[in-house]
C-alpha cells in the first residue's frame, strides 16, 4: 500500500456513517483509564470515556492524515514548505498578537531565533520577538532618559 | 474536549488551497498546516467548508481534480433549513452572495469559542458577521 492509498483508505473509513461498534482489545494504562473516567465524571468533557477516547482519536486521526498530505505535497512542491517565520505570522494571526500587524519583524527574529535554537517553533517565535521589543523599548527609554539627565547637569 | 475554534474557509481559499499555482496557494497551505498542528496538539480545532462555498467553487468531492483537497480534513457544513433560513435574510439584509450569506449563517449558528474565517474578501466578511465576533485572517 502507498502512503497515497493509506491516505485514502483513512479519509474514507473515517468518513464512514456505519454505526456498528467493536469492542477492542487495547489496553490502556489503568491510571490513565481512571483520569479519564475522572475527566468525564466530574469535568464532564465528554458524555463518557469511549465518546472522550474516539472524539480524541478521530481528532488526531485527521491531523495525522491532513499533514501527511501536506508532507506528500511538499515532496513534489518543495517551494511551498512553509518557513518557520510563514508560520509565525499565522500564530500570531491565530492568537491575536498585535505582532501580526509586523509581519517583516516576526520574519527578522524569526531568522534571529534559529541560529539559537535550530528546532524553535512558531509560538518561540513570538516569545523572542516580543521579548526583544521589549529589550529595545526599555534600551531606548534608558537611553533618553541619560540625555535627559545629562541636559538637565548641562544647563545647571 | 470543547471545540475552541472552527475555521472556515472562503472560495478563494478553497481555489487558493487546491491550485499550486494560484498565487495565494502557499499562503493557504501555511495557513492550513498551522491549523493541523493546533488540532494535533489541542484536538480543538475544526476546518470547515460551507455548503453554497463549495457549490461556487464548483468543488465536487467526487471528481478527480479535485483529490488533492478532498483529503484533507475539511468537513461540510451543510446548507439546512435553519442554515437557509439565515441566510436568505443576511443576503437581503447585505446584498452579499449566496456563498457569503451561507458563510454569515454559520458564524450565526456556531457554538464554538472562536470563528475564524480564511477569506480573500473582508469586508463583505464584515458584513455577514453582522457584529457578530469573528476572527477574520485575509488572504
Amino acid at each position: 500500500m502507498t502512503r497515497e492509498e493509506a491516505i485514502d483508505r483513512i479519509n474514507e473509513l473515517l468518513g464512514s456513517t456505519d454505526p456498528e461498534t467493536i469492542n477492542t482489545s487495547m489496553r490502556i494504562p489503568k491510571a490513565l483509564r481512571e483520569a479519564a473516567a475522572l475527566a468525564v465524571d466530574e469535568l464532564g468533557v465528554a458524555p463518557s470515556t469511549t465518546v472522550m477516547a474516539a472524539n480524541a482519536l478521530r481528532s488526531l486521526l485527521e491531523a495525522t492524515v491532513g499533514l501527511a498530505v501536506l508532507e506528500l505535497h511538499y515532496e513534489e512542491y518543495p517551494q511551498f514548505r512553509p518557513t518557520l517565520a510563514n508560520l509565525a505570522v499565522v500564530a500570531a494571526e491565530w492568537d491575536g498578537n498585535p505582532l501580526a500587524q509586523q509581519p517583516e519583524l516576526i520574519r527578522r527574529y524569526a531568522e534571529e531565533i534559529v541560529q539559537r535554537h535550530p528546532g524553535a517553533e512558531p509560538e518561540d517565535v513570538l516569545l523572542w520577538a516580543e521579548a526583544r521589543e521589549y529589550t529595545a523599548a526599555a534600551q531606548k527609554r534608558a537611553s533618553a532618559e541619560q540625555a535627559s539627565q545629562a541636559d538637565q547637569r548641562g544647563a545647571a | 474536549m470543547t471545540l475552541k475554534r472552527i475555521v472556515l474557509l472562503d472560495n478563494e481559499a478553497v481555489q487558493a488551497l487546491r491550485d499550486p499555482a494560484h498565487h495565494k496557494h502557499q499562503r493557504v497551505l501555511d495557513e492550513v498546516e498551522f491549523a493541523l498542528k493546533r488540532v494535533a496538539r489541542t484536538l480543538s480545532v475544526r476546518v470547515a467548508v460551507p455548503a453554497a462555498v463549495r457549490v461556487e467553487a464548483g468543488w465536487d468531492r467526487t471528481a478527480p481534480s479535485w483529490a488533492f483537497i478532498n483529503r484533507f480534513p475539511i468537513e461540510d457544513v451543510l446548507l439546512d433549513t435553519g442554515h437557509a433560513n439565515t441566510a436568505a435574510g443576511i443576503a437581503k439584509r447585505t446584498g452579499v452572495s449566496v456563498a457569503y450569506a451561507h458563510i454569515g449563517a454559520v458564524i450565526h449558528s456556531m457554538e464554538a469559542d472562536h470563528v475564524m474565517v480564511l477569506t480573500s474578501d473582508p469586508v463583505d466578511l464584515r458584513k455577514v458577521a453582522e457584529g457578530k465576533p469573528i476572527q477574520v485572517v485575509t488572504i
